[in-house]
């Protein structure tokens, strides 16, 4: 019984795993440091310290994953952060 | 990305009121708003929308060195040709593929949303013009849409005047007898408001 439940979790797991999908914004030379900051809490609702430390993750390194979910919902994040003027695509998560 | 701080100055005490209070407005002189306004109106023809008459007859040097910069514009369909258009309307995957079908589907509705953002700051630019007055505290009734709009022609001039990282630094060091110069300014300014925007927030 309890071997069979585990193998049903580990099916459902992998299910979950291959639909999740990140979103991920790059660095531009344009957008305003503490605009991307403010469009990360709005778009989001990260306190304004996980804010600020994504958005130097995108400045420092070229890019971050700001979000992760379905792939449906990832688009609809992206669609967002194109409409605020930054630039964002989405992808399967690598490590799914 | 870059650091705003230091194009605050440019916009000081230029913004009264708060955004909390929901009468938060921008001092801004008739030759300011007339940049402002031109640079709005090329940026809607750029997207698209043409059903607005021009505010502004193009016939002095500077607007026309606007037109020049932002204008000559193909209407594109699917993929933009236009540079600016690239940026504004980017694609939403690395795999050209998938990014063909997400724009198929989404563009429309960018495009839409970032014309309904211009049109709404035109509006509130166009009233004190439209009353005569000279001198306009133009009222910021939806600080949201306006710092998305005023993005949205920061990143349009940039991608004409090809600013990069070093951009301010190349600035700084611009001779006066640049034509460029004085779009260059406007860039900055913008970015003065934004920033400024931000922090009555």
């Amino acid at each position: 019984m309890s071997s069979q439940t585990q193998l049903e979790e580990t099916l459902d797991l992998s299910k979950f795993f291959d639909n999740l999908w990140v979103t991920i914004v790059w660095d531009d030379p344009v957008n305003l440091m503490n605009y991307v900051t403010y469009v990360f809490i709005k778009l989001f609702g990260f306190s304004k310290e996980k804010a600020h430390q994504l958005m130097m993750q995108v400045h420092t390194e070229g890019k971050a994953v700001v979000s992760s979910g379905t792939r449906e919902e990832m688009e609809r994040a992206v669609q967002q952060l194109h409409e605020h003027g930054l630039w964002a695509t989405l992808q399967r998560d690598d490590h799914g | 990305m870059v650091y705003g701080q230091r194009y605050k100055e440019m916009i000081m005490g230029k913004f009264k009121g708060s955004a909390a209070a929901g009468d938060l407005s921008l001092a801004l002189s008739n030759d300011e708003l007339h940049i402002l306004i031109n640079l709005v109106e090329q940026l809607l023809e750029l997207l698209g929308e043409r059903n607005f008459t021009h505010h502004y007859q193009s016939d002095d040097p500077f607007a026309q060195l606007m037109n020049a910069t932002l204008g000559n514009i193909q209407s594109p369909i699917e993929q933009p040709d236009d540079p600016v258009l690239r940026r504004l309307l980017p694609n939403g995957y690395a795999d050209p593929e998938s990014a063909a079908e997400f724009r198929k589907y989404t563009e429309g509705s960018l495009r839409t949303l970032k014309q309904k953002h211009l049109l709404y700051l035109r509006e509130q630019l166009v009233f004190p013009v439209d009353h005569e007055l000279p001198e306009a505290d133009v009222k910021i009734t939806d600080p949201t849409q306006w710092l998305i709009a005023i993005n949205d022609l920061r990143i349009a001039l940039a991608v004409r005047l090809e600013i990069d990282e070093n951009g301010y630094e190349k600035y700084e060091v611009m001779p006066d007898s640049d034509p460029q110069k004085h779009l260059f300014t406007v860039y900055y300014w913008l970015g003065g408001i934004q920033e400024n925007l931000i922090s009555h927030l």
